[in-house]
């Protein structure tokens, strides 16, 4: 240890209400080094960089830069100590131009008066230096989500920094810009920048990382130079136990009947959408951010409807302009942002499951009632081991783990025939992980289907009977049971109908 | 790229700077004005006195409008501003009792409040992260409540020398439009050329980015609140000065809160922030003056009016806030 | 992501903040009667909730719009429309009472109607919509009559607001006011309790977007919620008509003393939380308040000041509490 690193974090600990986030993470990123961070979703990653960040503040721990202990409690002072974070969802005004967007927060302006030839032309070289063809003049909602992701980079170059922290830089990069983006990297390297690059694509990983760290629960598993860390060393430890036992054993049996078929369906973001889920089955869809996967779940549940096609439950042609309609032919819909999109967090554990029932019972029916009443979904909350002290007490002071069963809770209320259910897992700790996965299979089992729309690859490869592969829109291809993530991701990329080549060289 | 992604935004964003917008709006305003003084056959209206009184007519709410133009940039709402110009003019009348002498002072003092109720607008909205609605509601609701039952019956008037600001002017345009302009200008100026304005728009646009960017957000969330409570006491002197006396209830009675938000919207500033500007909002503003004239040309009964304009109202902010997608509340 | 240990939940339980409110009145009135003794006899706590009716109704009405998230602002409007078309439609003829009353619940029916729609289909913020309503229904009322009151009210009429029985078993007189209040607030609970609906509400109060993934009808719960306000101002309506007679502001400010009678009571701004007895002793408590202000010789004008500062208050209040268990 004679050399001081650019970034020093040690015993970084972080708690959110109900979830210890990082727990006493050291890791630290040298002046010319690629340091990937690896870990599954929830691992921390993100809480690490937000802290980095200056985002979150942390409950203990130290961040030293070149040596320096700083306290950053505001992403200016991040910024201004030469930390520069690309950060994974899109920070953009849609309605500004691509320059104004590059030079937020650090606009050119002399006497307060903005620059705006100088800072179009530095924006223009930057954009180059990223590989985009951009007009820095445009407005940034014409540009597509790959267009937007470079802008960010770009948006990241522009501080000159001497630590750049890239978190999932290329979930929406085609191929191509995934490796300009790549051989960028490298050349900031040599230009002695020290890069943290957080990535679940172990080839990406392999391609660019000069040593690797494992977070795994909030806890650091290890740190080893890359040649010292094969893929599927990296797996085992981001995962922590054999994948073999984690997921159900799947039935022996074939599927049934067809539960649910879409024939041709397409809207402003899908095309030509043909596949059907059969009893017992369950379906994993992947692809990237911007492939459309998670527009195919709301299409299914009537929350952004299908313009064109036929859908058809239990062979009836069915017609799903709104959530309340899918509810209503059996379909039910767990979304992958649960905190938005699935629960009512003021509300009691008890009255977030029944409210499905509730919604789609007579406006008199007694809420006291048979199904309805509290005892009824007691039981059914106690049978998925919903851990609570209370039923009557708020979703909101739950786990993840236990939120979402509850949800699961509302759906098998409902006896709904095919569940969509999006990102399954994300912010769930392992072991609640396992025993969604059981009811996941068990609900299949009982002859009903399962539509899984998933990025977390060793999960749909584990969880799933096939896999839908979509990309741009359209689903790409579809993949037995047994695929290897090598296979799901070339069809992510569209690159499976042109000639095959080896991804990321 | 491949040439066939999808999931674009509409084409409609393509013409980006609002100012389209704005003179699509101010000239169908003035055209519907020109017609229905022809139709009526007040032809008197279209002669440049007549002109002058139509920009006459969108001075109060022109002000009013200009600062709620900033406080919705930054994603943001002000209900507050009718009874602060209410206040304002109360306080004018107040200070003055007609003496020349006070007109400087008054003017300080009606702006210092300004810039207090500003501050704690602000604040409550920007640091301790209270619904604007709400909080500007409610202190709309206390200054309305003080007045009220301090100034029911308000002795006092503005100097005569003050009111030269409603009915003086110089090359027959009054000082009032021509202050109008000069205010619009300066704001469209800030917003467009500056390093603030560029940071307005950062913060309405995109909170959490602008956050993270190392903008202090909270900091321009409290200079809109600010802005928009000085313009509202600019709007408010105004009145005093063309009433020669405030009452407590001059702004509430104007409707400028709920009008001021009806005029940005219609101009093209999303409720949501980060989008629009001083442009359209102008071009709102005439849009309304020039119904106002247009129903005083046609004689309808002055509730009818306010049925119209209650009306108006919720279609006018209803054509922007439908095409979003989401629940309001 | 090891999971802590659950702790207790930190907020009161709903039971606890009924308390809360009740707390409230109980107090308040305690310290109306150190200052005047009197108000303790039955015949007078009779007459203080006669003369609450119309708030305690009000509130009750409001409380459906805020569980769903929302604000209604122009019952104080449309209260004052029932007050003037009543007097109008009827012109002093008894006869014509019950078939006006009946027209009168159809435009409050129209009114809250619009309102949900404009809202729940328009997407306009409630608080600008229903702003819009009321300048719009003030103007209608105004309009119609001319700017003045005009007609007049029949005795029958007016009984809903004055009649009282004197002689009443156990508690010495009984206002006709105060049983249209209990059968209103009956009414108003059931529609909470005994339907699936109160919990739909609050569920879209909540969280919108979830409940309409659930399933829930979002838009009719959002809609019912403004009809029932806008029943619960006529009903108003009907009452000050029989209180102070025919006025052109009878309804004036009523529908802010409603939201700020729901929040004291324990509703939550924006939705999600509350029940029929936080409008109830709410809104006890505000009309509570005010007679100790009045009896204090305060101005009344000062209630505006008051209301704003408890919604600021109430508001910031939960914003501390919620950032304090993050």
């Amino acid at each position: 240890m004679t050399i001081i690193p650019a970034l020093h974090m040690a015993g970084i600990s972080k708690t959110f209400p109900g979830v210890r986030a990082l727990d006493c993470v050291d890791f630290d990123c040298r002046t010319g080094e690629v340091h990937a961070i690896c870990g599954e979703n929830g691992a921390g990653k993100s809480t690490l960089m937000k802290i980095l960040g200056g985002s979150y503040r942390p409950d203990a721990g130290e961040i030293r830069l070149n040596g320096r202990l700083v306290h950053l409690t505001h992403p200016r002072q991040a910024a201004d100590a030469g930390i520069s974070i690309i950060h994974q969802e899109l920070s953009l005004l849609p309605y500004r131009t691509v320059a104004e967007n590059i030079f937020m927060g650090r606009e050119l302006a002399r006497f307060g008066l903005l620059d705006r030839r100088q800072m179009n032309k530095r924006a223009a070289e930057l954009l180059r230096r990223v590989g985009a063809d951009i007009d820095p003049e445009g407005q940034v909602s014409t540009l597509s989500i790959a267009m937007q992701q470079l802008v960010e980079i770009a948006k990241a170059l522009l501080l000159d920094a001497g630590i750049l922290v890239m978190d999932e830089p290329t979930a929406a990069l085609d191929e191509r810009d995934a490796q300009n983006l790549l051989s960028l990297i490298r050349g900031l390297r040599e230009e002695g920048v020290a890069i943290v690059y957080i990535s679940h694509r172990m080839p990406e990983v392999m391609a660019v990382a000069d040593r690797v760290t494992v977070l795994k629960d909030g806890q650091k598993i290890w740190t080893r130079a890359r040649h010292a860390a094969p893929v599927p060393e990296i797996i085992r430890a981001m995962v922590g136990r054999d994948l073999k036992d984690f997921y159900p054993k799947r039935p022996s049996s074939g599927p049934g009947k067809v539960l649910l078929s879409v024939e041709g369906g397409a809207n402003a973001a899908l095309r030509d959408i043909s596949f059907d889920v059969r009893a017992g089955e369950i379906v994993g869809v992947a692809g990237l951010e911007d492939s459309g996967k998670a527009h195919l779940a709301q299409a299914l549940v009537g929350d952004e409807p299908l313009s064109a096609g036929v859908m058809r439950v239990n062979g009836k042609p069915v017609s799903i302009r709104s959530p309340r309609q899918a509810t209503a032919a059996g379909i039910g819909y767990l979304p992958g942002d649960r905190k938005r999109d699935a629960l009512a967090l003021r509300q009691s554990v008890r009255d977030n499951a029944l409210l499905t029932l509730r919604s789609m019972a007579g406006f008199f029916a007694r809420p006291q009632r048979a199904a309805l009443s509290p005892a009824a979904i007691d039981s059914e909350l106690r049978d998925m081991d919903v851990r609570a002290a209370d039923f009557g007490q708020e979703i909101g002071t739950l786990s993840g783990g236990n939120q979402q069963k509850a949800i699961i809770v509302r759906w098998l209320a409902q006896a709904s025939d095919v569940l969509v259910f999006v990102e399954p897992t994300r912010g769930i700790d392992i072991a609640a992980k396992a025993a969604i996965y059981q009811t996941m299979r068990a609900f299949a089992d009982a002859g009903r289907g399962i539509v899984v729309v998933s990025s977390d690859m060793p999960e749909l490869i584990g969880i799933a009977d096939r896999i839908l592969v979509m990309h741009q829109g359209r689903i790409a291809g579809e993949l037995p049971r047994g695929a290897s993530e090598e296979e799901v991701m070339r069809l992510s990329l569209g690159i499976a109908q042109q000639e095959p080549r080896e991804a990321f060289a | 790229m491949s040439s066939n992604a999808i999931s674009m935004e509409p084409a409609s964003f393509n013409h980006r700077k609002g100012l389209p917008i704005a003179a699509v709006l101010a000239i169908l305003s003035a055209g519907f004005f020109v017609v229905i003084a022809l139709a009526t056959g007040e032809s008197a209206q279209l002669s440049l006195q007549g002109i002058v009184g139509l920009l006459q007519r969108m001075v109060a709410l022109g002000l009013v409008a200009i600062g709620q133009t900033f406080v919705i940039l930054v994603g943001s709402i002000d209900l507050s501003v009718a009874a602060l110009i209410s206040a304002v003019a109360v306080l004018a009348s107040l200070l003055m009792q007609g003496d020349p002498a006070m007109i400087l002072p008054a003017i300080i003092a009606c702006l210092g409040l300004c810039l207090a109720v500003g501050l704690v607008n602000g604040a409550l909205v920007a640091y301790g992260g209270i619904n604007p609605l709400i909080a500007t509601l409610g202190t709309g609701l206390i200054i309305q409540g003080v007045l009220a039952a301090s100034f029911a019956d308000l002795q006092g008037a503005v100097a005569r020398q003050f009111q030269v600001l409603a009915y003086g002017g110089m090359l027959g345009i009054p000082y009032s439009v021509l202050l109008l302009a000069l205010l619009a200008l300066a704001a469209a100026f800030i917003l467009n050329k500056t390093l603030f304005g560029a940071r307005i728009y950062a913060v309405g646009g995109n909170p959490d980015g602008a956050r993270l960017a190392g903008i202090h957000t909270e900091r321009l969330v409290l200079a809109a609140h600010v802005i928009a409570s000085l313009f509202a006491g600019a709007a408010g002197l105004y009145l005093a000065a063309r009433l020669q006396s405030g009452t407590p209830w001059i702004g509430r009675d104007g409707i400028y809160d709920l009008e001021s938000i009806a005029v940005t919207v219609i101009g093209g500033t999303i409720l949501a922030g980060g989008k629009g500007g001083v442009a359209g909002t102008l071009a709102g503003v005439l849009l309304f003056a020039s119904l106002d004239a247009s129903f005083n040309m046609l004689g309808i009964d002055a509730f009818l009016k306010q049925v119209l304009r209650g009306g108006i109202v919720i279609a006018a902010v209803a054509i922007h806030a439908v095409r979003y997608k989401g629940h309001v509340a | 992501m090891t999971p802590i240990p659950q702790v207790a939940p930190l907020r009161p339980s709903p039971k606890l903040a009924l308390n809360a409110g009740l707390v409230i009145f109980v107090v308040l009135y305690a310290a109306i009667a150190v200052v005047q003794p009197n108000y303790l006899e039955p015949g007078l706590f009779m007459n203080f909730l006669r003369r609450a009716a119309p708030l305690l109704i009000l509130a009750c009405g409001q409380l459906y719009v805020i569980l769903t998230g929302g604000f209604d602002l122009s019952v104080g409007a449309v209260a004052t429309l029932a007050v003037l078309a009543a007097s109008i439609l009827i012109n002093g003829d008894p006869d014509a009472t019950w078939a006006v009353l009946g027209t009168l619940y159809l435009m409050g029916i129209a009114v809250g109607l619009v309102n949900g729609l404009v809202v729940a289909f328009l997407k306009v913020p409630s608080i600008i919509a229903t702003l819009g309503t009321m300048l719009l229904v003030n103007g209608l009322a105004l309009a119609w009559s001319g700017g003045a009151a005009r007609g007049d009210l029949p005795e029958n009429f007016r009984n809903f607001g004055r009649l009282v029985w004197r002689d009443v078993w156990l508690i010495g007189s009984l206002p006709l006011a105060v049983v249209v209040l209990c059968g209103f607030v009956a009414i108003a609970w059931w529609g909470l309790n005994g339907t699936v609906y109160g919990k739909r509400a609050l569920a879209v109060g909540d969280n919108p977007r979830a409940a309409e993934l659930a399933g829930t009808p979002v838009a009719a719960t959002r809609i019912i919620a403004f009809v029932v306000s806008s029943i619960s101002a006529v009903t108003t309506g009907i009452l000050l008509g029989g209180f102070s007679g025919v006025s052109v502001n009878a309804g004036e400010g009523l529908e802010l003393q409603a939201i700020a009678a729901c929040v004291v009571g324990g509703a939550q701004l924006l939705g999600g939380r509350g029940s029929i007895w936080s409008a109830v002793f709410g809104a006890l408590s505000l009309f509570a308040l005010f007679t100790l202000l009045n009896l204090m010789g305060l101005p009344q004008a000062l209630r505006d000041s008051i209301q704003g500062a408890i919604l600021i208050v109430a508001v910031g209040a939960t914003m501390w509490r919620n950032r304090r268990r993050i």
